[in-house]
């Protein structure tokens, strides 16, 4: 009570006092907070440190055409290269699922490189091919589906990450900062598509950038370089004449899970209802 | 708290005080801790996407190859390969790369091709790949879910366990029908039958050669005998005396003869040596028979019958690849093997079966 009143003391030099010290003192306690660290948004800062790219003017899109895929999985084997992704049949930042369905069966069989046959088809698990399992069945339906990173524009993943390792870049892309990256695999349990892989040698997430040192250079994707018969397209989708923004105007073209309110960017092509 | 009417309770001062403190050792560890690019872009480490961009790309793409390997990139540019990257059956051109300063001297003497798919040393000379069947069947091999576009094929009976390079080049590796397409139009063969006189002498009157050193036409391959006169005309294949024959006619000449002659009913020469020596021969001739058909007869008009030829023409034939004085990728290479008692089965199989 008696603070009270003094607080309300008439004296109006104790009044400016008090006040001139809680201004002092709460700016000090904001300043510390960090607030002000904060320094603008993607992309307003400095512009991006390569020379000749500017990613505010690139919006990178990619398509998958899964009525030209053949499964041969040169796309695979170029990732794995092209990023040091560990050689095994558990870890890929893109793969390729074979769904077939069997005559007078509802549901599609599914397999990709974790398949026991297709490993032992392969000979080891540093090496990617389809076995010919459904050489002699009565096949009713049969084709590849490619996956890759969707690049979400809403990412789960990007959302839940607790230490900031993992974010949007303005022309498209979602990368992880290993660095900053602890390990947690939040971001894999986030993601509806299942496309992020734990680095267990560096015990940090990992994940397809579309080749994001290729593609700020001008090449394509390693994968969509690879693929011998044109079904991963890539391509900036700000450009009416690149072969992404031909192929989704000139394509019924649809994305994985749209329920998911993701927003993805990679567009397919020829894939059935059972694809998510 | 009399004399303190003035001034703020202590505890408050306390309390800011732990407030200011702590303010000042988070703005510090701030300071010390948090990267400096922090937040340039968003809310993650400005650097870390210059870190990412500035991996070297392993895969160079096929231009890059081509200032060493022009010869090799200019048959793989006009061919139905081209959609294949180099790097997709060699291997990424960065590890080409990276190491050849280093292992210039060690490539020296490596042995050649094919011994360098064996021996070659990682990360210095990339792979040509030594098994083919394995590579092209990732491709080619018939498989449901493969698009009917993609050309495939069974692999046990395309070829049996016959590596794929043996018939196809890997940078090109359409077989065309090659005398069939060169002379252009199918030929006349009655006017064939005019125009065989002049080789009637040494083919005999009906492409039924006489004499065991010449071999008969009849019922010969159109396409293969319209590329044997085009080779002997433009002398990539050399004869004194099929040079100058073809010398003198026109394309439409050689389609003519070779229209002719593949018209006319053909007679089996016979083999004048033992069976045994054909039986034998039967049992090595399973390389032949992926290309020259299993009886000897072959289905693709670029390829000859065996079947019925003379047996000493065969064997000289087998000789003249081995030499090198008859030339063509494929036989080359498979002659290389072959001792003289094989190429005496061989001639006597062929030549022993009936022609069709």
């Amino acid at each position: 009570m008696k603070l009270k009143r003094q607080a309300f003391d008439p004296d109006r030099r104790r009044l400016l006092r008090f006040l001139g010290r809680v201004v002092t003192y709460a700016s000090a306690m904001i300043a510390s907070l960090g607030v002000f660290g904060r320094r603008g948004l993607a992309g307003a800062g400095p512009a991006f440190p390569a020379t000749d790219y500017d990613w505010t003017k690139h919006r990178w899109g990619f398509g998958v055409d899964a009525t030209r895929c053949i499964g041969c999985l040169r796309c695979v084997e170029a990732c794995k290269t092209e990023n040091g992704v560990a050689r095994d049949a558990h870890h890929f930042r893109t793969w390729v699922e074979r769904y077939v369905y069997l005559k007078g069966e509802k549901l599609p069989r599914v397999d990709s490189q974790a398949d026991p046959g297709n490993i032992a088809a392969s000979g080891s698990e540093k090496e990617y091919r389809f076995d010919n399992r459904y050489k002699d069945a009565k096949v009713e339906k049969a084709f590849f589906v490619p996956k890759l990173c969707n690049q979400c524009e809403h990412p789960p993943c990007v959302q839940v990450c607790p230490v900031g390792a993992t974010f949007r870049t303005p022309d498209g892309v979602v990368l992880i900062d290993h660095d900053y990256c602890i390990g947690c695999q939040y971001c894999v349990q986030a993601c509806p598509y299942g496309v992020r892989l734990f680095n267990q040698k560096y015990e940090v997430t990992d994940k397809c950038t579309w080749c994001y040192h290729r593609i700020t250079r001008g090449l394509k994707p390693a994968c969509v370089e690879a693929c011998p018969v044109n079904a991963r397209i890539f391509g900036d989708q700000n450009d009416p004449e690149s072969p992404i923004s031909k192929f989704i105007r000139e394509n019924r073209v649809q994305v994985l899970k749209p329920s998911m309110g993701t927003s993805p960017n990679v567009f397919y092509v020829g894939i059935d209802k059972e694809i998510v | 708290m009399a004399g303190s009417e003035n001034r703020m309770p202590r505890h408050i001062v306390r309390l800011l005080l732990i407030f200011v403190i702590g303010g000042a050792v988070a703005l510090a560890a701030r300071y010390l801790f948090q990267d400096k690019s922090y937040g340039i872009y968003g809310t993650f480490r400005g650097d870390a996407v210059a870190e990412l961009a500035a991996d070297e790309p392993m895969y160079k793409g096929s231009g890059y190859c081509q200032s060493c390997h022009g010869e090799q990139h200019s048959e793989w540019s006009a061919g139905i390969h081209k959609v294949v990257l180099c790097e997709t059956c060699h291997g990424a051109a960065e590890k080409h790369r990276s190491a050849k300063p280093a292992a210039a001297a060690a490539l020296a003497d490596l042995p050649t091709h094919p011994q360098i798919a064996a021996e070659r040393q990682e990360h210095v000379k990339l792979a040509i790949p030594a098994d083919s069947v394995k590579l092209c069947t990732l491709c080619h091999e018939k498989m449901p879910g493969r698009p009917a576009a993609q050309k495939q094929i069974e692999v046990s009976s395309h070829a049996g366990a016959q590596q794929c390079v043996v018939c196809h080049n890997p940078h090109s590796p359409k077989i065309a029908a090659a005398g069939a397409e060169q002379t252009g139009k199918p030929g006349d063969a009655a006017a064939g039958r005019k125009k065989a006189a002049a080789c009637a002498a040494c083919h005999g009157a009906d492409g039924v050669s006489g004499n065991p050193e010449w071999p008969s036409l009849a019922g010969q391959q159109r396409g293969y005998l319209a590329g044997a006169l085009l080779a002997y005309k433009d002398g990539t294949r050399r004869d004194p005396m099929m040079g100058a024959q073809a010398k003198g006619l026109s394309e439409a000449d050689i389609g003519d003869l070779a229209a002719f002659y593949a018209s006319a009913s053909c007679k089996a020469a016979g083999s004048k040596s033992s069976a045994q020596l054909a039986s034998a021969g039967k049992a090595k001739a399973a390389a032949c028979a992926n290309c020259h058909g299993a009886e000897g007869v072959s289905h693709n008009p670029a390829w000859p019958s065996l079947a019925g030829r003379q047996e000493a023409y065969l064997a000289n034939a087998l000789k003249a690849y081995q030499s090198g004085a008859r030339q063509g990728p494929m036989m080359a290479a498979l002659v290389k093997g072959l001792s003289d008692a094989d190429i005496g089965q061989l001639a006597a199989y062929y030549a022993s079966l009936n022609c069709k």
